[in-house]
């Protein structure tokens, strides 16, 4: 009797679950980084229109948001800016047992944004790791006019707020005076309006504001992020793009990053203002 | 019908009282409008106004992301053989004889404050199997400041032991309900206070150090005091491949059995072995084998039969009973089976064995363990499982298996 009522529970249990699983299906979901955003946004346009029938769905929220979402089953696709963290692929791991795969699906310049009437022309990655960590407070130690430098960033759950931090800080921490903004677009608006301003963000992004050269060692020559820099990688700042899903991707997801990879995606990427990954 | 106006009136005065209230309160503002009416207000200084109040509000905001809380909550159904069947497998004190029950077996609150990148503070406390809420884990973490992903660390409190794998898996992502036995009768509780350094040696070797009072959280002397004059100590190195990681554990240790006059104390040394391999099936998806090796010397459960415990004469030995029994090699592990079904179900199967004393037949325990996840959603997990253990008692003039087979099905959600 009880071994009955026991499979009775466990039966009621499973059915409660496959009507949780049925609740899934619901075309491609792709979420994580407000870089990528727009770019897959157009991908997921142009993918719909080659393909009646497919619905790819594309929401941000940072590339930290996209990775959990992966993780805890509420996204097929993540796209990120940066690449996972051990700890995230643990993660990963505990629960579906792989390490998740990873797409480089285009590169991007991180440009570096200034107010159109500043007339520094360039920094080093030395002089922009002393101004986000608040070590150079003033333009004119960097060569510009006496005053302040505002600076505005990304938060802590963006991809290119991690890889500014790992790549340009070396680790350290972002100034506390740093004034984190949600989003790329955010981050141009506000030095676009500020003439002190200083941010970083997308080299898709940079419209109304004036990007800076970026010398990789104090006395290297000044690069700015174009297509032939960032594939070369002689600019400093350069970094991958990524699709990642939790196991070898099959079926609609397949389909659609085979098309992201193909020449036609790589094409988009590179109208929307990023460079392809070949 | 007299009641009813009663209740007519109750309603009608107070929503009376608090229309009239509103026309007092828009005619005055209206008032009010008429004669303090600004000028026409530059837009663009109403918006900095607002960029700062957003400022403000961010910097705010901020803040209160430095406190992270997370937990879970596990509920449990289980039904077993028979009613002398222990139904709580893990702890020094088992609880009999509930043949059926609804329990909660894990409730768990974690509190992480990130004061910044280079430390945190974790306060993690149970309200589950126990009637009142008990401190798990309550540690400081200071993170080495030149490396981007701080990986060397020092931490200093309350924590779980880094000895081997299962222990310092989290029970919410576990794929059997409970941890082997042979980790229930050496860790009792996972955790002890104490100190730890984790230092990486290259990108995929890690080893770790601790020093800790020793006996764990569940000994009947935490927290007050560590009986033994010297500390336990213990270190592990893990090889983290990806898809292969193995690690070597070792524990030294010293356990005061008191006596009424001269106590006892006995070796506590363990070693252990780890290694887990995963790979991916099409269709079916990821999937793991895992295995876990304990052994050493330790005090034995057994051993408690070699004393007499009264209020008069103290905690003495029985007459002929041999000191050399409080101690005692012992061999325990498991092997085990992970296999995603897709993204919503899977299962895991489990055998396992602890010899609590090499030197003798029959005290063996073994268990066999089968288990079907499902997940409901990224949060929400129900769980199917079936323990088969084996234990052998003396029965006439053999000995026999003890009925005591156990069915659980738990409802878990994370946060």
């Amino acid at each position: 009797m009880r071994t009955i009522r026991t499979l009775a529970l466990a039966a009621a249990a499973a059915g409660a679950l496959a009507a949780g699983a049925a609740h899934g299906a619901r075309g491609i979901t792709v979420k994580g980084s407000d870089t990528m955003v727009i770019l897959a946004q157009r991908w997921a346009e142009r993918y719909m229109s080659d393909h009646p029938g497919a619905i790819v769905q594309v929401t941000g929220g940072g590339s930290g948001t996209g990775i959990a979402a992966l993780i805890n089953g509420t996204t097929d696709v993540c796209m990120a800016s940066r690449p996972m963290k051990e700890d995230e692929k643990r993660k990963l791991r505990d629960r579906y047992q792989t390490m998740g795969v990873e797409l480089a699906v285009a590169k991007d310049g991180l440009s570096i944004y200034a107010h159109e009437s500043n007339a520094v022309p360039s920094l080093s990655l030395e002089q922009l790791r002393g101004i986000y960590t608040g070590g150079i407070t003033n333009w004119k130690q960097v060569g510009g006019r006496d005053a302040p430098i505002i600076l505005y960033g990304r938060e802590n759950n963006s991809g290119t707020y991690v890889y500014f931090k790992d790549n340009v800080l070396l680790g350290r921490d972002y100034s506390p005076r740093c004034q984190t903004l949600p989003g790329t677009a955010a981050v141009v608006n506000a030095v676009a309006r500020d003439p002190n301003g200083i941010g970083y963000g997308g080299a898709a992004y940079g419209q109304g504001v004036r990007e800076l050269g970026v010398r990789r060692e104090e006395g290297s020559p000044a690069v700015k992020p174009n297509a032939e820099t960032v594939r070369d990688g002689s600019y400093p700042i350069t970094r991958n793009l990524y699709l990642y899903t939790r196991t070898r991707p099959a079926g609609d997801v397949k389909k659609f990053v085979d098309w992201v990879l193909s020449p036609d995606g790589q094409q988009l990427a590179s109208k929307v203002g990023y460079f392809p990954v070949h | 019908m007299k009641l009813k106006a009663w209740i007519a009136v109750g309603l009608m005065v107070p929503l009376g009282m608090s229309a009239g209230s509103w026309f007092a309160t828009a005619e005055a503002q209206t008032e009010a409008d008429s004669v303090a009416a600004p000028a026409a207000e530059d837009p663009a200084a109403r918006l900095e106004g607002l960029v700062e109040q957003v400022q403000a509000i961010q910097a705010d905001t901020d803040r209160m992301k430095r406190f992270k809380f997370s937990g879970y909550v596990q509920l449990r159904w289980e039904t077993a053989e028979n009613s002398g069947d222990t139904v709580k497998v893990a702890g020094t004190t088992l609880t009999p004889a509930n043949v059926e029950r609804f329990y909660i077996r894990r409730a768990r609150l974690k509190l992480t404050y990130d004061a910044s990148p280079l430390s945190q503070a974790v306060v993690y406390i149970d309200g589950g199997s126990d009637r009142t809420i008990r401190l798990l884990e309550g540690y400081l973490a200071l993170l080495d400041p030149w490396t981007t992903d701080h990986r060397h660390q020092f931490w200093a409190g309350q924590f779980n032991v880094p000895f081997g794998y299962e222990i310092e898996r989290s029970s919410s992502l576990r794929e059997l309900p409970e941890r082997s036995r042979a980790e229930n009768v050496l860790f009792p509780g996972e955790r002890d206070r104490g100190l730890k350094v984790v230092m990486p040696l290259t990108d995929r070797l890690e080893t770790v150090v601790a020093v800790i009072n020793g006996g764990g959280i569940s000994s009947a002397d935490f927290p007050t005091t560590d009986p033994t004059a010297g500390k336990d100590w213990l270190a592990r190195a893990r090889w983290s491949q990806g898809v292969f990681d193995a690690a070597v554990s070792y524990y030294d240790g010293r356990q005061l059995v008191p006596l009424t006059g001269d106590d006892i104390e006995v070796d506590r040394t363990r070693l252990g072995a780890d290694a887990q391999l995963y790979y991916e099936l099409p269709t079916l998806g990821g999937g793991s084998l895992k295995g876990e090796l304990y052994r050493g010397a330790n005090v034995n459960a057994d051993s408690v039969t070699a004393l007499t415990v009264s209020s008069s004469v103290g905690r003495l030995l029985r007459p002929g009973a041999d000191p050399g029994h409080f101690d005692t090699d012992f061999l325990g592990g498991y092997v085990m089976w992970v296999q995603n079904l897709g993204e919503k179900f899977q299962f895991a199967a489990r055998a396992e064995r602890f010899d609590p004393n090499t030197d003798l037949d029959h005290d063996q325990f073994e268990r066999v363990s089968l288990a079907v996840h499902g997940f409901y959603d990224g949060f929400t997990r129900v769980t199917v499982s079936y323990d088969i253990p084996r234990t052998e008692v003396p029965a006439g003039a053999g000995y026999d298996d003890v009925p005591d087979n156990l069915w659980t099905v738990q409802f878990q959600h994370r946060f």
